[in-house]
Formats: C-alpha cells, structure tokens, sequence
C-alpha cells in the first residue's frame, strides 16, 4: 500500500494538465455542471462536440486505446488518473456517451470487420448513436423486452417501441435490442441490431424531464427494414452484449460520481454560510457526514481499483453505483433544507440561485433509476456479492 | 497510488485471524466477562505482536481489525496501539519503548478529563482509561499552562482506581483521581499530540470495522441458514437490501481505514481528516451492523443466549471510545467550514 503515484503516472498527470491548460474550451473553464445547465437549444452543444474531436485527434478520448481510436495505450492506473482530473476540473469528455462508451466498446468486442469500421467515428462523436433497450414493459426487466425482428430473406422486419431512449431526436444510428425468437427462454431470443435512424417507419417523440428539458424520447418501429448485414453477434446472442460497456474504464466510473459528491459538498458549506447556518452544529454534522461518506466511497473506490488492477472482479461497482446516487440526492436535499422557506423557489431574485438545489434534487433520481436501478443494484451486491438465493 | 495489500499484509491477517479464531472464541469473550484471567493466556499468544506498535500503521490496523472481529479481551489495544503511540510520537525513553514493543511491558494512557473527551486537559481526573488494572505502565497527559506533559508512572493497579462499567466488558474502563502525582517531565509538542491521537482514532476505527465486520459476518450467517415460510429469509429481498445496505457500509468504513492508515504511514497533510473521517465512518458501521443485525436476527439476537450480543456491546463502547461519532463530525465540519 503506498500513497504517491509512480514516475511515469506522474509525467502522465503533467502532460495531460498541460493540455487541458492549453485547450479546454471556454465553456467548460470554470467547470462545466451536467446536471444544471441546459445547452441552449442544441441537445448536444457544438462546442462539446468540437471538444470531443479534439480530445480524440490528441489521443486524450480514451487514453487506454490506441491512438487510431482516441487513445495513447495508457495503463489502468493512468486511466483512472485521467477520469480524476477531468473529474476535479469538470471538464466533460462528451455529453452523449452512447456512442463513445457503449457502441464503441462493444462493436470492438462484437462486431464483424465491416462494423468495426463505424468504431472512430463513434468514440470521436462524428456519428451521434442512440440506444435501444428500456421499453414500456422492459425497464428492470429488459430481458422482458417485445420489439421484434422478423427475417424475410435478407431483411429483418423490425415492429415495437423503446422507450428513455437518450438522443434518439439527433441520432443517425441506433443501436437496438430486439427479440428475434419468440419461442425461446427471454434471455436467448434477443439480437444486436445497427438501424439507421432515417429509415422509413421510425417516429421519434421526445420526452421532457422533470426539469423541463428534452434529452431522451420514446422510438416507435412500423415495419422497419434492417438489413441482415446490420446484425451484430451472433443471431439471438444479443443478451451477452447489453454487458458489454467499456470494460477497462468500469472500474474508474465512480470517479465523477465521487468527484461529483465532493464538489455538492462544498457547495454546501458555501450555501450554509451564505444562509447564515453555519454556526448551526445540526446543519454542520449533516455536511460533515455528507463528507465522511463521500470521503469514505473515495477509498472504497481506490481499493476495489486496486483489485480490478490486479485481475479480480471487483465488487465494488454496484456499491459505488448505490452509494454515490444516493448519497447524491441526499446532499441536494440537504441543500434544500438549509434553504428553508426558499427550498422550492426558481426565482433568480430571490437568492436560491434559480432553483438549482430543487432541480438537482430531481434530476438526481435519474442517477438512482438509469443504468440498473438502486433496488438492482441491491439484488445483485445481495445475490452475487453475498451470495444469498434468488427471490 | 496502489491500495492492495502487499504479499505480507495478506500473511499477516490471515495468521492474525486463525490465531484469534483459536485462542479467542466466543466462549473465551463469555467467561471474560466474570473472570478477568482468562485474558492472560491470550495476552501470553498476542505480546509476540506488540512489534506492531512501532511499526507501519496500516500492519497495525490490519491486526487490529482482526482483534475487533473476535472482540478479543485484553491489553493489546492499551498498551500496543495507545501506549506504544505517545512513547513513539514522544520519541521517548528508548529502553521503555523496547519493552513496550518486546511484549515485556504492558501500558496504557490516561488521557480524558471528567467530560470523557480525549483532549488534554487539567482535569486532576482522569476518566475511561482502558485496562489500566492489567497495566503496568500509565501515560498520564496533562495540561498545563505552559502545554501538555507527560508522566510514565509504574504500576497503575496499586492505586485508586474506579471502574466505569459500560455495556461492553470485553474492554474495561477505569477513572483515576491523579493526585499530586502530576510531575509532567516530558513535553508533549502539539505535534507529537497530534501523531499520536491521530494514529489513535485510526485504531479504533479498525478495532470497529473488525467488530461491524463479524456482526455482519453472522447475520448474512444466520440469514442463509433459517427458514421461514418454507425458504431461508436471506432469499427474501426486505432482508437482502438490508444486507446490502450493511455490507456497503462496512466496506466503505473499512476501506476509509485502510486510507487514513496509510496518511499515518506517509506522514500526508491530509492525516487528521483522514482519520476523523475513519473514526466517524466506522461508527456509522458499527451502528448500522448492529441495527440490522439484531433485527434480521429477530428474537434469538435480543437474548444473551446467543453470542451476537457480545460483539454488539463491543461495537457500542467503540463508537463511543476517543470520541463519539459527532464528536468526529464536529472536527470534520471545523475544518472544512475553515
């Protein structure tokens, strides 16, 4: 167990500063928030857009790939020291991670020669992905999901709806999950589709946050034609990739999470002074075990690192996964509550800076729901941690 | 940054846990509750580990997680975790510290006024020093007006010592009406204090985690193995996200001590919230295993039949121990509303 860095970690940590110094945008210089902000009209902002060829042609995309697919071929170690630092400045990669870390990734693994050519493109964000999977019955349960694939000869017939489907209103592509055997148990009747999104029969319907904006959409499918050739995998071994994300970067997810959490903290402190309660030991214990927590799932992140380094599968996901949503939400009511009376004020006049507590505590439930809700995520720390029976 | 353990870290617990999961069982725990010799033997198995307290602190809190888990009796964590502490932090008398660290001398510190707060004061009481009857050194800190001192005094049981009973008796606590035995002739430096007391709160910390660790070893134990409804009650998912819940909060604690004990180690700036954050970590730890445990366990876990109850009492004294958990959060806020 040693604290400092190595060597050459260090001299990775200088050239990436040394970047970053040089060219992050000027929208993103004093932090940029995912979760305030809104873009102006874009979905996705030309600047951040810009920014992401950029990071890729320097190869500081994902430095743990070759530098024909946005990376350097770093270490894990340095990986999690690049997620770190973009982290601690609020420097975002990209704001559509669809096609950087889940297309990409799973097309490397899955993919045949011809597929593996849209690769660049996604991780660079020159083409915009979507994702298929949720549906009105398939949320928790996405093996449960209905939209199906018929082959009729060399074409694949495919009818039903997604549903939280992030940028399906600017995607070209989609990346869809469909049922191709309608007899067989759920897990092994579903297939790996590339559809492109102009193709006649697809209707996108955004859908509004509860805050207001408009990021993810239902996809209704009517007879869409897909070519056999778009098939990715194996013919009803579509459930092995829905895995599938960026492996090598799973065990530093948590970064920005904790990152994240941190900076909500000391947002607080700031918030509790401005309000006059920071003499208040009720208000000063809560902040302050807001901090051990996020304190103490900074450790616990390092450590199940340090396993994943090593080449065991670390558990430490799923807890990283639960622990930094929820503590999330927590620490943005929190914030309401040492607002008080002003807790659920918009009014830029009235000095709850525009509701922003009120709408992080909302949009924060989005962390606690996508990507394998906290109540899955307790089944399988249960299940396949604990080892304890299915239910 | 690497936090795995090396090769002999991994020894080192692994020979920690058999050794402790023989010499120190629950029955041991048990009748230490009315006889206090049972921890002889078991100091006679550990004092070849008194080395520890000299050393690394993250070899040191490996150990001492270990001891926690089996709520071990005994004077290990008094003399080698605190008072081999301030010997070292004070850079003290060299022949004293060798034998504190050969085993051959057992001690303990007198730290705490009347308030109960491990923060030097002039109380001439001083109050919940651990194991001060099978000690045969104390470290008396004082608080004077021109800072805090020390005095090493021999043989602490010839004098008037007053028990304070807890719920736990694995640990026994003494209050000492000091006297006019207050000499104070090595100065303590605010920074030999604070090593000291920092190193302390990291070690109790994974005393707790050790504790919080077995509470929650034996429920996810006894959740897998009794059934009602014709199926074991760990299959159901009310107790499963509990289970959840608990090992998540044991891990993190368990991980935070892992870090402040490696800030001890590297002598990093960030070292005191490193280990106010353990401390207050492995309370909430402590707690929630304790919580949880009893009510998954249902109606055996409120008897003294069942052995639970014996790391349940650990686990509440230790949350109390160098700082109850708000005491910790009221440092932590202290420094980050600086």
């Amino acid at each position: 167990m040693k604290l400092e860095w190595t060597e050459p970690d260090q001299q990775f940590l200088s050239e990436l500063r040394a970047f970053l110094d040089e060219h992050t945008p000027v929208e993103a210089a004093n932090g940029f928030d995912f979760q305030g902000e809104a873009n102006g009209d874009a979905i996705i902002a030309p600047w951040l857009q810009a920014w992401q060829a950029k990071l890729f042609d320097n190869g500081w995309m994902i430095p743990g790939f070759p530098p024909e697919l946005g990376g350097r071929n770093c270490t894990p170690s340095q990986t999690m020291i690049y997620l770190e630092e973009l982290s601690r400045r609020r420097v975002p990669r990209a704001t559509h991670f669809p096609g950087y870390a889940i297309v990409g990734p799973s097309l490397l693994e899955y993919g045949n020669d011809d597929q593996k050519t849209l690769v660049s493109a996604a991780i660079r964000g020159d083409t915009i992905w979507c994702i298929g999977m949720s549906e009105p019955d398939a949320g928790s349960d996405l093996a449960g999901l209905t939209t199906r694939a018929d082959l009729d000869g060399d074409t694949f017939i495919v009818n039903g709806q997604k549903v939280w489907t992030s940028y399906a209103m600017v995607a070209s592509k989609c990346f869809c999950y469909v049922r191709t055997d309608q007899q067989a148990p759920k897990h092994k009747g579903i297939s790996l589709l590339i559809i492109d999104m102009d193709s006649p029969g697809i209707e996108v319907r955004p859908l509004t946050h509860i805050n207001g904006q408009a990021e993810f959409a239902e996809v209704f499918f009517t007879d869409v034609h897909v070519p056999v050739c778009n098939l990715v995998g194996e013919l009803n071994g579509g459930w092995a990739i829905t895995q599938g994300s960026l492996a090598h970067e799973r065990a530093g997810l948590w970064v920005d999470g904790v990152a994240r959490l941190e900076q909500t903290v000391t947002s607080l402190v700031e918030l509790a002074k401005a309000n006059g309660c920071h003499d208040d030991v009720g208000v000063r214990r809560k902040i302050a075990a807001m901090h051990e927590l996020a304190s103490s799932l900074r450790s616990l992140g390092y450590k199940g690192f340090a396993s994943y380094a090593q080449g065991s599968s670390a558990p430490e996901h799923s807890y990283m996964k639960l622990a930094s949503s929820e503590a999330g939400k927590a620490a943005f009511e929190l914030g309401m509550e040492i607002l008080g009376p002003y807790g659920a004020v918009t009014d830029a006049l009235r000095g709850a800076e525009n509701g922003r507590w009120v709408n992080s505590f909302y949009i924060s439930f989005a962390n606690t729901i996508a990507g394998g809700s906290s109540e899955i995520q307790r089944n399988i720390i249960a299940q396949r941690v604990l080892g304890l029976p299915r239910n | 940054m690497d936090f795995s353990l090396t090769s002999e870290q991994d020894l080192l617990a692994t020979t920690a846990r058999n050794l402790l999961a023989k010499q120190c069982p629950p029955a041991l725990v048990r009748s230490h509750v009315t006889d206090r010799s049972v921890q002889a033997p078991l100091w006679a198995c550990l004092r070849d580990y008194a080395e520890l307290g000299r050393n690394n602190c993250t070899d040191l809190c490996i150990f001492l997680e270990e001891l926690g888990y089996v709520a071990a009796p005994g004077p290990f964590f008094a003399s080698v975790a605190l008072f081999a502490g301030l010997l070292e932090s004070l850079d003290a008398d060299s022949a004293l510290r060798d034998a504190t660290a050969a085993g051959e001398i057992v001690g303990t510190v007198a730290v705490a006024g009347l308030n109960g707060f491990w923060v030097p004061s002039d109380d001439l009481v001083k109050s919940f020093i651990v194991d001060a009857d099978i000690a045969d050194h104390i470290a008396l800190v004082h608080a004077t007006d021109s800072g805090v001192v020390v005095t090493v005094l021999t043989n602490p049981g010839e004098r008037a010592l007053t028990p304070v009973s807890t719920v736990d008796q694995s640990r026994r606590f003494f209050e000492w009406d000091t006297g006019d035995e207050i000499g104070g002739i090595i100065p303590c430096s605010p920074e030999a204090w604070s090593a000291f007391i920092d190193r302390s709160h990291v070690a109790i910390a994974a005393d707790m985690v050790g504790t919080a660790r077995r509470l929650f070893d034996m429920t996810l134990h006894y959740a897998k193995e009794r059934e009602q409804f014709g199926k074991p009650i760990g299959s159901f998912q009310a107790i499963q996200h509990k289970l959840a819940d608990m090992s998540l909060v044991v891990e993190r604690a368990r991980a935070s001590v892992q870090y402040a004990s490696m800030t001890v180690d590297a002598g990093s700036a960030d070292r005191t919230r490193a280990c106010h954050v353990a401390k207050a970590a492995a309370g909430r730890a402590a707690r929630s295993a304790l919580l949880e445990g009893i009510q998954i366990h249902g109606g055996i876990g409120y008897t003294e039949e069942h052995d639970l109850h014996l790391f349940m009492r650990r686990a509440t004294a230790s949350e109390y121990l160098l700082g109850p958990t708000s005491w910790h959060l009221d440092r932590i806020s202290d420094e980050i509303f600086a």
